[in-house]
C-alpha cells in the first residue's frame, strides 16, 4: 500500500512539472463538440449519451495507457529506472500507484465533456443513476489503472515505450464501442471486445445517463472489477517476468 | 539502532563476491564478457575503491550487487544476503549512487526527490521529511531544498544523488563514479562527505578512474580491467607491489657516472628532467640498492628516492591504453 500512495503522490507532483501528461484534458472538449456535431446532423439526438460518454472514456483510457508508456520512458531518460527497480517497494504498486493517480484526476474530463455540451448544444447530461454511476466510475478507474500496468510490463520491453502507447489505444477505443456500439462490429470482433473491460464500463455507463431501469447492475460492474483485476494481476505477473528477463539480458536502462 | 551498532551486529563480510561472471550477448554480435569470475570480499566499514578503465567491469559489478542486473555465474552476497535470490532483503540495506546528470527527477524539487524516495523505501511520513531535511543540510543544499534539480549546478546534483542514496539509511553504498565532472573543490567536499559516511560505519564501494580520490579515502583498492581483477590492497601497499619500478631523482652527477649507473642491470631508463635533474628508473627489484650505492660512491649527494603514486601503479599495472576501450 505504501508503494502504491508513494507512486500515486509522486504522480500528482509528475502532473504539474511534466503538463504533456495533461493533453486529455484539452482534448476531450473537441472531440464532444466533433462527436456531438455528428450526431446532430445525422439527426440521432438519442445518440447522446455516446457522444457525452466518448470523450471521457477516451481521455481517461488515453491517460492511463500514456502514463504508463511515460512512466517507463520518464524513467528511462531520467536514469531512475534502475534505481525504482532496486528500491524495497514493488515496481508494479508503484505503477500502479501512479495511473491510479492520473486516471483519478481524468474524470474532470466528466465535467469538461458535459459543459461544453451543455454550453455549446444547450443539452443537459443528466445521471439518472448516481449510485451506479459512482460504482461504475470506480470499478472502471480500477480497471484501467489495473489493465495499465500489464500494458506498463510490454513498455519496459519497448525502446520508445509513449510511440507503442500512443498507437495502443485506439484498438481499445473500437473493441470497447465507447463510440461505435459493439453490436455494429463485425461478429467475430465481439467476443474480442467482451474481454476489454471497457465495452462494459460503457454500456453501463450509458445506461446510467438514461432513466430506464438498468438491468444486470451488478454482473456488469462484477465484469469490469474482473477483468480489471486480471489486467493487473496478469500485468504483475508479466512485470516480475520481464524484469528477471531485462535484469538476465542487462536491458533494463536501455531498451 | 545506529547504523554504527546494527553494522557491528552483522557477522562477516559487507559484500562477497565468488568468482563472479557476467557476459553480455548483444544482438547480432559477438558475446562480451563484463566480468569474468572475480572474487572480492569488502569487510563491514571499509571504503573500498573499485579502479579500472573504461568497460572494465566497475559499473557492471555495481549492478550486480545492487540487484538491476543478474550474473551469468558466481555468487554476490550483500550484508550475507544473496544478490540474486533475496533481493527482498538486499534492497532496503543497500543505496546506489550514480555519477553524472541522470538519476534524479530533474523537474521535481531537492525536497520532493529526497521524499519520493523516502517513500519508495517505505519510510513513515514524519521520518520522510525529518531526514530529507537532515540530509538537504548535510550536502549543502538547504538553501537549494525547494528549486527545481534542473537548475542546479553538476555538483550539486552529485550532492543530492548522495543524499538520495542515504535515504533509506543505507548501511551499504555503491558509488559508482560519483565524483565525474566535478570542480576540485566540490570533489574535495564530496570526499570529506564519504570519510564521514565512513566515520558512521557504513562500508562504501567507490568506482572511480579518480587517482587522488582513490587514495584520499579507500581503505583498500581493487585494480581491475577486461572483467579480472588484477590486484586487491591498500593503496600505499599496491604502490609498493610495483616498487621495482622505484624512480631515483638525482641533481649534480657527472655524465660519465649517470651512463656507468645506466648500464648497471635493472636499470631500465635515464632521463633528463626540465630542471637540470635526471630520474633513474629501474626495473628489477634489489636494483635502487646497487644504484644508490654506485650513486653515493661516486660522490652524489642530491638524490632522491620515491614510490610510485596510486596513478602510476594503475597505469604500469592496466598498461597504457590511451582511449581505447
Amino acid at each position: 500500500m505504501r508503494a502504491f500512495l508513494a507512486g500515486a503522490r509522486a504522480q500528482l507532483r509528475f502532473m504539474t512539472a511534466y503538463p504533456d501528461s495533461l493533453i486529455p484534458f484539452f482534448t476531450a472538449p473537441l472531440f464532444t463538440i466533433v462527436f456531438m456535431l455528428v450526431f446532430k446532423h445525422a439527426g440521432r439526438q438519442d445518440l447522446t449519451a455516446y457522444a457525452a460518454i466518448a470523450p471521457v472514456f477516451i481521455a481517461l483510457w488515453w491517460l492511463a495507457l500514456f502514463n504508463s508508456g511515460w512512466t517507463i520512458t520518464i524513467e528511462r531518460w531520467n536514469g531512475t529506472l534502475e534505481m525504482l527497480v532496486a528500491s524495497p517497494s514493488s515496481f508494479g504498486a508503484v505503477v500502479f500507484g501512479k495511473i491510479a493517480a492520473t486516471t483519478a484526476v481524468g474524470t474532470v474530463s466528466f465535467f469538461e465533456a458535459w459543459l461544453v455540451a451543455r454550453l455549446v448544444f444547450g443539452t443537459a447530461v443528466s445521471i439518472h443513476h448516481w449510485g451506479a454511476f459512482l460504482l461504475t466510475v470506480l470499478a472502471t478507474l480500477g480497471a484501467m489503472a489495473g489493465t495499465a500496468v500489464g500494458m506498463a510490463a510490454l513498455f519496459v520491453l519497448a525502446r520508445n515505450a509513449v510511440t507503442f502507447s500512443n498507437s495502443a489505444s485506439y484498438p481499445f477505443y473500437v473493441l470497447g464501442g465507447i463510440l461505435v456500439p459493439v453490436s455494429l462490429l463485425p461478429h467475430w470482433v465481439r467476443p474480442l471486445s467482451d474481454v476489454v473491460f471497457l465495452s462494459w464500463s460503457a454500456d453501463l455507463l450509458r445506461a446510467t445517463l438514461r432513466p430506464a431501469p438498468i438491468h444486470r447492475l451488478w454482473p456488469h460492474v462484477g465484469m469490469v472489477a474482473l477483468l480489471g483485476a486480471c489486467g493487473y494481476a496478469v500485468g504483475l505477473a508479466a512485470l516480475r517476468v520481464i524484469l528477471v528477463r531485462v535484469r538476465k539480458s542487462g536491458e533494463l536502462s536501455t531498451t | 539502532m545506529t547504523v554504527r551498532q546494527s553494522i557491528a551486529m552483522e557477522a562477516g563480510s559487507a559484500v562477497e563476491v565468488r568468482k563472479l561472471g557476467r557476459m553480455f550477448t548483444p544482438r547480432k554480435r559477438e558475446p562480451v564478457v563484463a566480468l569474468e569470475g572475480i572474487s572480492l570480499t569488502i569487510p563491514a566499514g571499509e571504503v573500498h575503491g573499485m579502479l579500472g578503465p573504461n568497460g572494465a567491469g566497475k559499473t557492471t559489478l555495481v549492478k550486480i550487487l545492487s540487484t538491476v542486473l543478474l550474473p551469468t555465474s558466481g555468487t554476490a552476497r550483500v550484508l550475507g544476503h544473496d544478490v540474486v535470490e533475496e533481493t527482498r532483503a538486499v534492497r532496503p540495506v543497500i543505496g546506489i549512487v550514480f555519477g553524472g546528470e541522470r538519476g534524479l527527477y530533474t523537474r521535481l524539487t531537492a525536497r520532493q526527490n529526497l521524499e519520493y524516495w523516502g517513500a519508495l523505501y517505505r519510510l513513515p511520513s514524519a521520518l520522510i521529511k525529518q531526514r530529507s531535511a537532515d540530509l538537504l543540510a548535510r550536502v549543502g543544499l538547504v538553501d537549494r531544498a525547494d528549486q527545481r534539480v534542473e537548475e542546479f549546478s553538476r555538483g550539486m546534483k552529485q550532492r543530492l544523488h548522495l543524499a538520495r542514496g542515504l535515504m533509506g539509511d543505507a548501511k551499504v553504498l555503491f558509488l559508482d563514479e560519483p565524483t565525474t565532472g566535478m570542480d576540485p573543490i566540490a570533489g574535495r567536499e564530496f570526499r570529506n562527505l564519504i570519510t564521514e559516511l565512513k566515520d558512521e560505519g557504513r562500508t562504501i564501494l567507490l568506482t572511480t578512474h579518480d587517482m587522488v580520490e582513490a587514495e584520499s579515502v579507500c581503505d583498500r583498492v581493487t585494480l581491475i580491467d577486461h572483467g579480472r581483477v588484477l590486484a586487491t590492497e591498500t593503496p600505499r601497499t599496491l604502490g609498493t607491489l610495483i616498487s621495482r619500478f622505484q624512480r631515483i631523482d638525482v641533481t649534480g652527477a657527472p655524465a660519465a657516472l649517470l651512463a656507468e649507473v645506466a648500464a648497471l642491470p635493472g636499470v631500465s631508463s635515464t632521463t633528463p628532467q626540465e630542471d637540470g635533474s635526471t630520474r633513474i628508473e629501474v626495473s628489477e627489484e634489489g636494483a635502487t640498492a646497487v644504484v644508490l650505492r654506485r650513486l653515493v660512491d661516486g660522490g652524489v649527494t642530491d638524490l632522491q628516492t620515491s614510490l610510485p603514486s596510486l596513478e602510476e601503479v594503475y597505469l604500469q599495472t592496466i598498461g597504457e591504453r590511451g582511449l581505447g576501450v
